[in-house]
């Protein structure tokens, strides 16, 4: 055989398993997916730079819309850039969101934008930083986050996604002025997925 | 006789007609949502913009009429020197004014549409002012609380994205009525101190919410076809 035939036997083989995948459509309603990484995020606000392990669930219930929760825990001692004022920086973090997703897009590979209110869980010193060792406090704080996205599903039980974020929030419970939670974002990698119920064809 | 009998025919005959065109009556519709609330220009003194979140489940009742039944939790600062936490629980009452155009009757193609509303109502209020930590002595013991009845009234429109989804804005102006919790900060000194007036008195402020919705049941009612 030469090697004009093995190219063209190729591209013939290629174009099979093309169209038997488009064929395949995993984005549909029911579908359940979750994923939990690494979100490296910013506080812009305070210049600084924070791991946050984040998870997610989400159920597709329209073909283009989906019900959301999350929830984010900042990695311990995971601050990239170290403040000398604790009192102007959480020492431990937590958020947990819940919301909608906007899905756009044919096929399996799909634009995502979600909305998702929820509350910030932030640890703060009680004391201006002179005051050694300064008391710490919990409060809720309310919260919200953006996020817009793009998940490509290239088997019935995975897909890869990558995301962008910006939430929201002030922490009152601080020694004089509220403390800002802007902060913006990224996560991405493998998710794992289902379709949980079966449709009529 | 007989002209009595077919006018009534022909009466009732309009009237089958009437329901063939009208496909869906929404009421009972029963939605489930999440809601983010900003709010400003408090009538505390010198209290600054809040946050808030809260939810909401939505339940129809006609097609003109829809309603809110709400919680939000919302913060917000007193200058440096102290911050206020309310929690709302209430009611409201949506009312659709120009539900009966046919842009918002469309029987086959779904297109994303505003729907606009009236909306007023009642809610009940918790409220907490809390001294910053670090200014008074007593620290974190000074604080006031009140429990209010409030009425709100404003403008909104839905966002129907999809036939039972959708984004909701509203603006609402809520009056609280009950007792006053006033609050004095001595600048020179640092102190602070609160005050509480007893009797009814009005303090209000405004509240834009963005709620996001999901219609989950039918209640009641169901669909001619």
């Amino acid at each position: 055989m030469g090697i004009h035939q093995k190219i063209v036997g190729l591209f013939l083989a290629a174009s099979t398993l093309v169209f038997s995948q488009e064929k395949l459509i995993y984005f549909e309603p029911s579908l359940l997916r979750a994923s939990a990484t690494i979100a490296p995020t910013r506080f812009y606000n305070h210049e600084t730079t924070v791991a946050f392990i984040n998870g997610f669930m989400e159920y597709v219930v329209e073909p283009k819309i989906s019900v959301r929760g999350e929830a984010n825990f900042m990695a311990p001692n995971g601050q990239l850039l170290f403040t000398n004022s604790p009192e102007k920086f959480p020492r431990n973090f937590a958020s947990i969101y819940a919301g909608f997703g906007y899905h756009l897009g044919k096929k399996n590979w799909k634009i995502d934008l979600h909305a998702e209110p929820g509350i910030a869980l932030a640890e703060m010193a009680q004391d201006p930083y002179v005051v050694v060792p300064s008391r710490f406090q919990w409060s809720a704080c309310p919260s919200y986050m953006l996020k817009a996205g793009s998940s490509f599903y290239f088997s019935k039980y995975c897909h890869f996604f990558a995301e962008i974020n910006f939430s929201n929030g002030w922490v009152r419970k601080t020694t004089l002025s509220s403390v800002s939670l802007a902060q913006y974002g990224v996560s991405a990698g493998l998710g794992f997925h289902l379709i949980t119920q079966k449709h009529d064809e | 006789m007989k002209l009595n009998f077919l006018f009534l025919m022909s009466f009732l005959a309009l009237q089958v007609n009437a329901q063939e065109q009208r496909t869906f009556n929404p009421a009972g519709m029963l939605s489930l949502g999440g809601r983010t609330t900003v709010s400003l220009f408090n009538d505390h003194k010198n209290e600054m913009t809040g946050t808030g979140v809260g939810g909401q489940f939505r339940l129809r009742f006609s097609d003109a009429v829809n309603t809110d039944w709400f919680f939000d939790y919302i913060t917000s600062d007193i200058l440096n020197y102290a911050h206020r936490t309310d929690y709302h629980i209430g009611w409201s009452v949506l009312f659709y004014p120009i539900n009966h155009l046919a842009y918002f009757h469309q029987p086959k193609d779904f297109k994303p549409k505003f729907r606009p509303y009236i909306l007023a109502g009642h809610c009940f209020d918790y409220s907490k002012i809390e001294a910053k930590d670090g200014i008074s002595p007593l620290d974190g013991a000074l604080y006031a609380e009140r429990w209010s009845s409030a009425v709100q009234a404003g403008i909104g429109t839905h966002l129907e994205l999809t036939p039972r989804f959708d984004i909701s804005l509203t603006g609402q102006y809520m009056i609280h009525l009950g007792n006053h919790i006033e609050t004095d900060f001595d600048f020179t000194s640092g102190t602070l101190s609160f005050h509480e007036h007893k009797g009814a008195s009005l303090a209000g402020h405004l509240l834009v919410t963005v709620s996001l919705n999901y219609k989950i049941a039918r209640l009641w009612g169901f669909t001619r076809r």
